[in-house]
């Protein structure tokens, strides 16, 4: 797709993610037992032929700029094209909730211009699935839209997501929240690049606004269609989300479908050891990548890379991300644990099903 | 060009041909051990953290899989602008072409590599060795001695000895006598196959070596004899610790074996000196709902629905319901279908025991089974 260009907008912010986005960004927050959430939108751009994608940083870039470096995983350390950093606009001490900010655009206005490109995709960094944008791309222009978004049936309630009304494939009217069954907005959308920085000029005045606020009164001058996605897609912007969706992973055919190395998902490589399973550990239905140690119990429950299980101690459907230590004899379930925590030999940790006991990020 | 102060040839093109099925269609240092890993990263590895930034790999024998793996480089953080990884393989000249003749003339045949970098030490290497070592400590020690030429050693038993290379040293190292395979060995210093020459003194030798129709151009029949004949500083550096020769299936299968240690010989898991490989990202491994597993290492990509006792499993590997694996290094890509029985086995690169096929035996006496890169075993079928 040479006449396509990506653009991954990773500077908002959800407050119901709580400590896990305390000192990082929802782009860089660890997920399926090695990935950071950034890796789904960046690798799918990658496994659909762009290789030019501007990534728009996050107030708190350190993690998600840690984790890309210059690209080089998903093959954007290029020498024509790659990986551009373009820097977000700063909201006081936060980012602000909107996902595609026009005046973060604005600011990179040179990264549109400087193209060769006919299309922009654009996507948030909080939505795991495996797409190859090409379908995308192909209905928007055999449509001749003027911006197609992707969307899927929301399998929950979505408070805080855009949901589409729609009139066959041409969207309406937005809906600020989406229930079970309405039609969701992916956060992922076509456009060309000529009409994005039209958009652009002709909002720059009020350009605090997201762009799909801006066009709202629109709609009905503006060939705005959907694009369905009918694959497994699952937005995380809250931890009841986080957990849910985690755990989905340890369906056999949501991890054949999300990891198919057909259109691998990138991300950071670390070389870590392949995992150890010590005599008398009992290991069942669970996710566990390289670094790790067991040697207690570990059921229903996704690890990440160097996280170790002492003799007798229990983990059960929990998250427990990297280098957590879960010492002899404790017992942790029903929670997710961020990086670096020590659950002290004896200890139990419990949260229920509905509500998942989260550990936050232990500082050096 | 800048100055090297020293840099790595590592010949990376012998077939390991006791290896069997598993270097039929690749080179023995691209063959997969240890869950993750090709042989070759550990010596490409161990250059990575000596800061040895400029390492030639002498490629023959099916180097395909190699050239690819190694690529740039980049996977050891070895492409450097000034140096990095260099490929070579046999080339043509004006007066035609030829296979390497032995591991002193493949050396002698790129003396114009070495000398685009002109370096004051080269370290010669194999590529084809499971151990982990700071060549700077040898290069220490090779300064230290003032040495022509300094061979990494290590002790081993009496009785073994009439295997390897053995070198008799004075009170100060220095070697008085080399004896390739001695019947009667008075030394256990057994050479590792790990050199470093003063350049000066391999090119000189390496140049007339090659005019010496009688040699066999070998770096332990040739050069060193050579060397000692003619007087020069020659020099040991006691190794002490794990470094392995992995030449047969059986040395093979027991050096994996050994990696399910809880405290093994050889740790692969040692953060200030990492092993570092060109691996494929796959998903974290996946252990099913009714899998049970004992004493194993997985690799990502793997998903094991069965029972995995005491094997090494490594990434990509498939292990179904109601399966048995024992005592068995499955390597990557390699599947053991629904129901059946691998023991004391090896299984070569993607793979396939079918469904409720039965491979390998338990008993200690019978040989360890191999099935090659690719290959399928049928129900009933024979390896």
């Amino acid at each position: 797709m040479e006449r396509v260009i990506g653009i991954i907008s990773a500077n908002y912010e959800t407050h119901d993610l709580g400590c896990l986005t305390q000192e990082r960004t929802i782009a860089s927050l660890p997920y399926g037992g090695r990935y950071r959430l950034i890796d789904f939108p960046l690798s799918n751009m990658v496994n659909s032929g762009i290789s030019t994608v501007g990534l728009i940083t996050p107030y708190k870039y350190r993690s998600v700029i840690d984790h890309i470096g210059a690209g080089k995983e998903w093959q954007l350390d290029r020498k024509n094209g790659g990986l551009f950093i373009l820097p977000g606009s700063l909201f006081g001490v936060t980012s602000s909730e909107a996902r595609f900010m026009i005046r973060d655009l604005k600011h990179n206005l040179i990264y549109l211009k400087r193209s060769m490109a006919d299309y922009v995709i654009l996507t948030a960094s909080d939505v795991v699935y495996n797409m190859d944008y090409r379908d995308l791309l192909a209905q928007h222009i055999s449509s001749g839209a003027d911006i197609t978004m992707l969307y899927s049936e929301a399998v929950e309630d979505a408070p805080h997501d855009l949901g589409l009304t729609l009139d066959g494939e041409r969207v309406t009217s937005f809906l600020h929240g989406t229930k079970k069954g309405e039609n969701i907005f992916r956060g992922c959308f076509v456009i060309s690049r000529e009409l994005l920085m039209n958009i652009i000029s002709w909002y720059s005045s009020v350009d605090f606004m997201d762009i799909f606020e801006a066009i709202e009164p629109e709609l009905g001058k503006m060939n705005v269609r959907v694009f369905r996605f009918g694959g497994y897609i699952r937005t995380v912007d809250s931890i009841r989300d986080y957990y849910i969706h985690s755990m989905e992973l340890l369906r056999s055919d949501v991890r054949k479908e999300l990891f198919t190395p057909l259109h691998p998902i990138m991300t950071k490589v670390q070389d870590s050891v392949p995992s150890k399973y010590i005599e008398g550990c009992c290991v069942r239905n669970s996710m566990i990548p390289a670094g790790c140690v067991i040697r207690g119990t570990v059921e229903n429950s996704i690890l990440f890379r160097g996280v170790k299980v002492e003799e007798g101690a229990v983990v059960r459907n929990s998250v427990l991300m990297q280098s957590c230590l879960v010492e002899a004899g404790a017992v942790v379930e029903n929670a997710i644990l961020d990086r670096k925590n020590v659950i002290k030999a004896g200890t139990v940790v419990k949260g229920s099903p509905e509500n998942v006991f989260v550990m936050e990020k232990k500082t050096l | 060009m800048k100055e090297k102060e020293i840099l790595a040839m590592l010949l990376a093109g012998g077939q390991g041909s006791r290896l069997g099925a598993l270097t039929k269609t690749i080179a023995k240092p691209a063959v997969s051990f240890g869950g993750k890993y090709r042989i070759i990263d550990f010596s490409l590895s161990n250059c990575a953290n000596s800061h040895i930034d400029t390492v030639g790999v002498l490629t023959q024998y099916r180097p395909y899989l190699l050239n690819s793996y190694i690529g740039t480089g980049s996977a050891w953080g070895l492409d450097a602008s000034n140096g990095g990884v260099s490929i070579l393989p046999p080339y043509a000249t004006e007066s035609g072409g030829e296979w390497y003749q032995g591991t002193a003339d493949a050396i002698y045949r790129n003396l114009n590599y070495i000398n685009l970098y002109d370096p004051k030490y080269v370290l010669i290497l194999s590529g084809d060795h499971l151990y982990r070592m700071n060549y700077r400590e040898m290069l220490k020690c090779h300064k230290e001695n003032n040495a022509d030429l300094t061979i990494s050693v290590m002790k081993v038993p009496m009785e073994e000895a009439s295997r390897f290379g053995i070198m008799t040293t004075d009170e100060t190292g220095r070697i008085v006598k080399f004896s390739e395979k001695p019947k009667q060995p008075d030394s256990d210093l057994a050479s590792m196959g790990i050199y470093i020459f003063n350049k000066d003194v391999l090119e000189k030798a390496l140049i007339e070596d090659s005019t010496d129709s009688s040699s066999e151009h070998d770096f332990g029949k040739n050069i060193i004899p050579k060397l000692l004949a003619e007087g020069k500083r020659l020099f040991c550096y006691e190794f002490s610790g794990f470094w392995m020769d992995v030449g047969t299936i059986s040395s093979f299968h027991e050096t994996s074996m050994g990696l399910l240690e809880e405290e093994p010989e050889f740790d692969l898991d040692d953060r200030d000196f990492p092993i570092f490989s060109n691996e494929n990202i796959s998903p974290p491994h996946y252990i099913g709902p009714e899998a049970e597993i004992q004493e194993s290492i997985v690799g990502n990509g793997s998903e094991i629905l069965g029972k995995v006792i005491h094997s090494v499993i490594s990434v990509d590997s498939y292990v179904g319901t109601g399966a048995l694996v024992k005592d068995s290094v499955l390597l990557p890509g390699a599947a053991v279908e629904e129901g059946a029985t691998v023991n004391r086995a090896i299984l070569g690169e993607n793979s396939v025991i079918r469904a409720g096929a039965v491979f390998g035996s338990e008993d200690p006496k019978e040989d360890i089974a191999v099935i090659g890169d690719d290959f399928i075993v049928e129900k009933g079928g024979e390896a």
